[in-house]
C-alpha cells in the first residue's frame, strides 16, 4: 500500500515545553491507523498538524506528498475531522450544518442535497434533520459530526476521540460507521484512550507518552510481544510476594506489583494457574492479556523480569 | 493574508443563524433610533430652536445614522464573535475547511458591517417617518454605502478588542471607555464648535468625528470641511485595522 503520510522528526512546541517531540510514522493509504495514549500524550497536537490546523515547528510532515499546513487549501478539502469537542453550529439545524459546511468545500447545492440526504441515512439521523442541535442527544451529535466530516467525500478522515462520553450503544454504533467508512477506500486516522476502541477498530496503532512515541505496531501482535497472551492477577498484601515468588522458580513469567495487586504475565499461564491453585490463594484472577496492559506497562508501570 | 471569495460563505453562515434572531433583532434595532430621534431629535430639540437654519432632527439625524451603524457593527464583532470562538466553536470547526482563519476573520468583519447597514437603514426609515429626508436619492444611496464602509471601520477595530479579550468583561473597557464618550465627543448631538482648542484636537482624533462629518455632508449636501481629509483618514484607518485585526486574531485562532 502507498503511503498517505509521513512524518519525520516532527515536533511541535509551545514556549519551552515540546507537546509533540520529534516523532516518526507512515501512514499508508487504506488502513486504519490508531494514536494511543493517555491525556496530555500528544495525540490531538499531532493530528491537528496533520489535517493542517495547527503550525509544525519542526521536521517534515507530509499527505499524499503535499507538505502539511496552515493554508494548504488542497489538503484541507480531502480531509474530513470529526473533532473530539462537540463543534456544531447550534445557531443551526442540522441540515442546515451540513448544508453550510458543503459550501465551505464549493460544494453546489444540489449536490450537496443529494449528499446530506445520504449522509443523514448513513447517520440514522434522518428524523432529525430540522432539528436544533440542542435536540439531539450525545450520540446523536457525534453522528452528525461523523456526517459533516463526510461531506466532501474526504480521502482522509481524521477522528479525534470519537467516541468520549458515550454509552455502549452508541459508540457501537459509531464504531461501526467507522469501519464501513475504511471498507470502502478512506485513510483513517484515530486518536483513542480506548484500548478496546483501538482493537476494535486499528490496522496499526503508536503508543504516544509524552510527545513521544514508544511503540508501534498490530494491535494483536503489540500484546503479544510486550505482555504475552495471558494476565494472572493476585490480590495479596505485599508480604506474600517472597512466598508466592520462591514457589514459582523455573517458571517464565514476568510479574509486577503495584499497590494491592500482583499481576504475572505469562504466554502461557497454564503451568502458573496450577502453582497457584496449589498456593490456594483466595483471591485470584486469569484473564487474556489485552492492549491495555501494554499501555500500563508502556506508560506509567515498571516491569521487573 | 489569505483571502478569498470564501469570504462569502462566512457571511452566509451567518445569515443563516440570524434568520433566528431576526425579529428580535429588528426590533431593537428600531428602538433604539427611535429613542434617540424622539429624546434628544424632538424632546430636546423642542428648546433648541434653529440649528444653522435647520430644526434639531435634521442636524441630529446625520449624525444618529452613522453611530447607530457604528454601534451595530461594534456589538457584532465584540460579542457575537467572541460567542462564536469561545462558546459555540465556530471559529474551530470552520478552519479545519478549506476556509482559512483569515476569512472567517473578515466574514465576521463583512457581517458586522451589514448589521450596521440595517441599523443606519431602519434610523433612515424612521427619520423619513419623522419628515426627515437625504437632500437627494442618490445622497441617500451614497449613505448606505457609507455606512456598509463605517461597519467595517468599526468593526474591525472591535476585532482587534476580540482577538486580546480573555472574557466579556474585557469589552467593558472598550465600550465604556472608548464608543460611549466618543457617542459624545464627536458632533453627533451637538457641534464642536464650542469645545475648547484641546478638546477639538481630541475630537480631531476620534474616527466618529470624521463618520459623522461625512455622513452629514453626504445627507444634507452641505459642503463640510476637508472632506476628502476626512475620507483619507477613514479609508487609512479602516485599512490599518482591517490587518492588523486579521493579524491579531490569527494569533488567537491558530495554535
Amino acid at each position: 500500500m502507498a503511503v498517505l503520510v509521513q512524518a519525520s522528526g516532527l515536533t511541535k512546541k509551545y514556549g519551552d515545553f515540546a507537546a509533540v517531540a520529534g516523532i516518526d510514522f507512515e501512514i499508508r493509504e487504506g488502513e486504519c491507523f490508531g494514536f494511543l495514549g493517555p491525556n496530555g500524550a500528544g495525540k490531538t497536537t499531532t493530528v491537528r498538524m496533520i489535517h493542517c490546523v495547527s503550525p509544525i515547528t519542526a521536521g517534515t510532515l507530509t499527505v499524499g506528498g503535499l507538505a502539511s499546513g496552515i493554508n494548504n487549501r488542497a489538503l484541507k478539502k480531502i480531509t474530513g475531522v470529526i473533532p473530539q469537542e462537540i463543534n456544531l453550529d447550534i445557531d443551526l439545524t442540522v441540515e442546515e450544518n451540513l448544508l453550510i459546511f458543503a459550501r465551505f468545500f464549493d460544494i453546489r447545492r444540489r449536490e450537496a442535497k443529494a449528499r446530506i440526504a445520504e449522509l443523514l441515512r448513513f447517520a440514522e439521523l434522518e428524523a432529525k434533520a430540522g432539528s436544533k442541535i440542542s435536540e439531539l442527544s450525545t450520540g446523536m451529535k457525534r453522528r452528525l459530526l461523523i456526517a459533516r466530516a463526510l461531506i466532501n467525500r474526504p480521502r482522509l478522515i481524521v477522528a479525534d476521540e470519537p467516541t468520549t462520553g458515550l454509552d455502549p450503544q452508541a459508540r457501537h454504533l459509531i464504531w461501526q460507521r467507522l469501519r464501513q467508512l475504511k471498507t470502502q477506500g478512506a485513510t483513517l486516522i484515530l486518536t483513542t484512550q480506548y484500548m478496546e476502541e483501538a482493537q476494535q477498530l486499528c490496522d496499526r496503532i503508536v503508543v504516544m507518552h509524552q510527545g513521544r512515541i514508544l511503540k508501534e505496531g498490530i494491535p494483536g501482535r503489540l500484546v503479544e510481544d510486550e505482555i504475552g497472551r495471558e494476565v494472572v492477577e493476585v490480590r495479596t498484601p505485599a508480604e506474600d510476594d517472597a512466598r508466592i515468588l520462591a514457589s514459582l522458580a523455573g517458571l517464565d513469567c514476568a510479574h509486577e506489583r503495584v499497590g494491592d495487586t500482583l499481576y504475572f504475565y505469562c504466554r502461557e499461564g497454564h503451568g502458573l494457574r496450577q502453582r497457584l491453585l496449589d498456593l490456594d490463594l483466595p483471591n485470584m484472577l486469569n484473564r487474556p492479556a489485552t492492549l491495555e496492559d501494554v499501555f500500563l506497562k508502556l506508560t506509567g508501570r515498571s516491569l521487573h523480569e | 493574508m489569505s483571502l478569498s471569495y470564501r469570504i462569502a460563505y462566512v457571511f452566509l453562515r451567518n445569515l443563516y443563524s440570524y434568520k433566528r434572531f431576526v425579529v428580535p433583532t429588528f426590533l431593537v434595532s428600531l428602538i433604539e433610533p427611535l429613542f434617540y430621534l424622539v429624546t434628544f431629535g424632538v424632546g430636546m430639540g423642542a428648546y433648541m430652536g434653529a440649528f444653522g437654519g435647520q430644526p434639531y432632527l435634521n442636524f441630529l439625524v446625520p449624525g444618529v445614522l452613522a453611530s447607530a451603524a457604528m454601534m451595530a457593527a461594534s456589538f457584532e464583532c465584540l460579542y457575537g464573535t467572541f460567542v462564536k470562538i469561545v462558546h459555540e466553536k465556530v471559529y474551530d470547526s470552520l478552519v479545519a475547511t478549506p476556509v482559512s482563519a483569515d476569512e472567517a476573520v473578515a466574514g465576521d468583519i463583512a457581517w458586522g458591517s451589514f448589521r450596521g447597514l440595517i441599523s443606519g437603514t431602519l434610523m433612515m426609515v424612521v427619520a423619513l417617518f419623522m419628515g426627515v429626508a437625504p437632500a437627494s436619492i442618490w445622497r441617500a444611496a451614497l449613505l448606505l454605502v457609507f455606512m456598509v464602509f463605517v461597519g467595517v471601520l468599526f468593526g474591525a477595530l472591535a476585532m482587534i478588542i476580540t482577538s486580546i479579550a480573555p472574557s466579556f468583561d474585557f469589552f467593558s473597557y472598550y465600550t465604556e471607555l472608548v464608543v460611549t464618550p466618543m457617542l459624545f465627543f464627536s458632533g453627533v448631538f451637538f457641534p464642536l464648535d464650542n469645545f475648547p482648542g484641546w478638546m477639538k484636537g481630541v475630537a480631531q482624533a476620534l474616527p466618529l468625528t470624521h463618520a459623522v462629518a461625512i455622513s452629514r455632508a453626504l445627507f444634507t449636501g452641505q459642503s463640510v470641511t476637508g472632506l476628502w481629509w476626512r475620507i483619507l483618514f477613514l479609508a487609512v484607518l479602516a485599512a490599518a485595522a482591517f490587518t492588523v485585526s486579521i493579524r491579531m486574531m490569527r494569533k488567537r485562532l491558530i495554535k
